[in-house]
């Protein structure tokens, strides 16, 4: 799947958002276009790591609960793999232990729902930032 | 005890005691004097006895050391009175009374008030009989309770402590659970507004994805109120359990329940529930959940009264029109008459921590059973509440087979 380019032939970075709520994918992507990223999304971790994207992906807008692997052994498992990717956390669950756990695990940033756009947006740049 | 006995046994009926056998017997009365004496001491169990129509009272030394007075100080009414408990005086005189006109065994639990301003448990035990002139003679033990009742309310502040953090702790979960589900539709509310703001910013404006985040948005408003929705119905989910409800047992399990409550905070309740009530069909838990509001308001309402006695009147009897009417008045601080509907509307509380939705609960539940709740200030201090409810024929019950629970 080729990237989105944009004037100058540049790729916008990839940012792949996972999320097993229907609304978060179908709302998310639309706002982090307009932040002038490109976007995935995927409703399990199973489906990222699945897909192809795994390389080429700048950022993770992870949520904390999914069934299956949820947002800390996501994390977890990238660190085993040798994966770099930086991760914005997103949850509903207001667990400051988890927070915690997250943001010394190396997490950029972690988000309660509901979060600014501004925020999100100050997450991202600091994540992307070469 | 034993001893002695058998020392007098051995006494000659009469002519000539030697010396030797008097001071046995002596010796065996004073070893017997002092078991009982180490006996009391033990136990911290004094005793009296008390001759009623002389007033003639004498004390054992334990009782001198339970009320920490000089032991072989003359025991009168008056010296009594200066150390029992000024809340438990009334108490006293009204003991006085009936032992003096009764001539039946009695117990009593009372306080004494000491000069260290500490207050020790005492439980009397008297037993009514006649002396050698034939006159009332009571003859009591009183024990020193107060380690036992200190532990017991230790105990019962600490089960209620603990029953009041679960039943936080379940609010809190619930309350966690509420916002987990009315975050997720708001978080969509907010990206799609964010998103929609910056498409129409952009140059030129992108109208159509504004629309769609526009119809999203109204998409996930509605998500959050069907969530409100759904947990309105699973609280009134409960259909009433219609069935035959004798209101005086019901009243008597409510005050077993709040028994200890009541103690604590120092409420004399007194129960005239009328006897040969006629049934009522209702249900019985919602019942009961409008006394338990009631009788926990009427203690509550009494906390900051110290001038008088906290007297709880809890009555039931038949009312008219074929009703049964409960009424629970308190002695507190009543309520601004202006005030008076006001009490019984959601939400509406003078409690620091309250939640206010006792009242106008316990009205839509006696609303419920077809009957009615109201208020009234007393003619001297304090508030009645009382709630009167039709005692249902078998008629009328066929004609409503479903009582439903108040709307939320």
């Amino acid at each position: 799947m080729k990237l989105p380019q944009d004037r100058n032939g540049a790729e916008h970075a990839l940012i792949a958002v996972v999320d097993d709520d229907e609304s978060v994918r179908e709302s998310l992507p639309d706002l982090i276009q307009e932040f002038g990223f490109a976007v995935h999304a995927f409703s399990s971790a199973e489906e990222f790591f699945g897909s192809d994207s795994v390389g080429r992906t700048r950022c993770l807008v992870l949520d904390i609960a999914m069934p299956g692997m949820n947002g800390l052994d996501v994390q977890r498992a990238l660190k085993d793999r040798g994966l770099k990717i930086p991760i914005i956390f997103i949850t509903a669950q207001k667990d400051d232990a988890v927070r915690r756990r997250a943001l010394e695990q190396g997490a950029v940033a972690f988000l309660f729902k509901p979060f600014s756009d501004t925020a999100l947006l100050g997450a991202l740049n600091s994540a992307v930032e070469p | 005890m034993a001893e002695s006995a058998k020392a007098a046994k051995d006494l000659p009926r009469e002519g000539f005691i030697s010396g030797a056998t008097l001071e046995s017997v002596e010796r065996a009365l004073r070893r017997s004097q002092a078991f009982l004496a180490e006996c009391q001491r033990l136990s911290q169990t004094g005793s009296f006895s008390w001759r009623v129509v002389t007033d003639e009272i004498t004390w054992s030394e334990q009782l001198y050391r339970i009320y920490e007075l000089e032991i072989g100080v003359p025991v009168t009414l008056e010296l009594i009175r200066t150390r029992v408990h000024p809340e438990d005086l009334t108490l006293l005189e009204k003991m006085i009374e009936q032992a003096r006109d009764g001539g039946n065994d009695f117990e009593w639990l009372y306080r004494l008030l000491m000069p260290d301003h500490s207050i020790k448990y005492l439980h009397a035990v008297a037993h009514a009989t006649r002396d050698q002139d034939g006159q009332l003679e009571y003859i009591a033990t009183v024990q020193d309770v107060t380690a036992r009742r200190l532990s017991e309310e230790a105990r019962d502040k600490a089960q209620s402590e603990l029953a009041q953090v679960a039943r936080i702790m379940s609010l809190g979960a619930l309350t966690a659970s509420i916002a987990h589900e009315v975050n997720q539709p708001l978080s969509g509310i907010v990206t799609n507004a964010s998103t929609c703001l910056r498409m129409l910013s952009a140059d030129p404006p992108n109208v159509e994805g504004a629309r769609e985040t526009a119809r999203r948005t109204i998409r996930d408003a509605n998500r959050a109120s069907d969530v409100i929705t759904r947990l309105r119905t699973l609280f009134s989910k409960k259909d009433a359990a219609m069935e035959e409800v004798d209101l005086n047992d019901a009243v008597q399990e409510v005050i077993a329940l709040l028994l200890t409550d009541l103690r604590r905070n120092r409420v004399i309740l007194v129960a005239e529930l009328a006897g040969n009530l006629p049934c009522l069909t209702g249900d019985r838990i919602q019942l009961q959940q409008v006394i338990l509001n009631l009788l926990r308001n009427a203690s509550e309402a009494m906390s900051g009264v110290n001038d008088r006695p906290r007297e709880l009147l809890i009555r039931t009897e038949r009312d008219e029109n074929d009703h049964l009417r409960l009424s629970i008045r308190d002695v507190g601080t009543g309520f601004d008459p202006e005030a008076a509907e006001k009490l019984f509307r959601a939400f509406y509380t003078t409690k620091k921590d309250g939640m206010g939705i006792g009242l106008s609960v316990s009205r839509s539940i006696v609303e419920n059973h077809h009957g009615r709740l109201w208020a009234s200030l007393n003619d001297g201090p304090g508030v009645t509440f009382s709630f009167s409810i039709p005692c249902q024929s078998e008629a009328s019950m066929a004609a409503n087979s479903k009582v439903h629970p108040p709307a939320a």
